[in-house]
């Protein structure tokens, strides 16, 4: 959100609009594709592939939220990063500004969307209806960042992005590990519910991985 | 595309992170091959996916 608005306020609105757009159409036509192909695929080998996936993202997701929460890599600064792409587009020759603007809007919001494509393909692999929801969850996410963009017409540096992406990777390596033992013919006690004992053990683990791994405060001489 | 930036797109940085799920995957097939208890496995393969998580915290890339 943070680089189309950047775009729509240093280059023009529709230009930044129109590549956030056709990226959205990219990223559609992806879990339009690859949505029902998985379903060919024997469930059990799906549950293992996309468990896989989804743990290695999670894990991934999960290890970058405890490194900033225990102040060892920076947080996200959204109005910093407004600032560089604002300048950049300012100081652009004049012919090639559009240009560079469209394909700067188009590809912030396909690198940023593909994450979020594969989760919803990879959710939506146990069946049609439950691609469905998972595309629609997405969809009203999307639309509920358009709308906080047009409100707030400024970088969204006040989201909790880190405690966001924390979240995100408990549940995605909940979720992973629970579709990967699946796959491999564990028997979950509780079934279902033990997708609740995993994030809370996983969320224990992390609680702990923080403390462990906040940088010792200097002791004043 | 490269191979390489896709595996990072996915896995990350880290080494060890996947190199856990790849172990907790082996050890838990060995565990379900040699008949042991599924309780048993259902405990062992969270936990080696958590020392993966711990190990690639204290990572140095």
């Amino acid at each position: 959100m943070t680089i189309v608005l950047a775009v729509g306020v240093a280059r023009s609105w529709p230009i930044a609009l129109r590549g956030a757009a056709y990226a959205l159409g990219v990223l559609a036509l992806i879990v339009a594709v690859f949505g029902p192909a998985l379903h060919l695929i024997p469930i059990d080998q799906l549950k293992l592939v996309v468990g896989i996936v989804l743990t290695l993202f999670g894990l991934s997701w999960l290890r970058k939220a405890i490194l900033r929460y225990a102040g060892r890599k920076a947080l996200r600064d959204e109005e910093a990063a407004f600032a560089r792409q604002v300048e950049a587009l300012r100081t652009a020759d004049d012919v090639q500004a559009d240009r560079i603007a469209f394909i700067t809007s188009f590809k912030a919001v396909l690198i940023e969307g593909l994450e979020v494509a594969i989760i919803v393909v990879t959710f939506g692999a146990a069946s049609t209806v439950a691609l469905g929801w998972s595309a629609a969850g997405a969809l009203v996410a999307v639309l509920l960042v358009v709308a906080a963009g047009l409100a707030l017409r400024a970088p969204a540096s006040r989201v909790p992005e880190n405690t966001m992406k924390f979240v995100v990777g408990i549940m995605l390596t909940s979720f992973g590990t629970f579709w990967t033992g699946e796959g491999l013919g564990i028997a979950w006690w509780g079934a279902d519910l033990s997708l609740l004992f995993l994030a809370m053990f996983y969320l224990a683990v992390s609680g702990v991985l923080v403390a462990a791994a906040r940088a010792p405060k200097e002791v004043p001489a | 595309m490269k191979l390489s930036a896709i595996w990072e797109f996915i896995a990350g940085d880290s080494r060890l992170a996947p190199l856990a799920v790849a172990v907790a995957v082996v050890i838990s097939v060995v565990l379900l091959r040699t008949s042991a208890p599924s309780g048993v496995v259902a405990m062992t393969f969270p936990c080696i996916i958590a020392l993966g998580l711990a190990a690639s915290t204290f990572e140095r890339r």
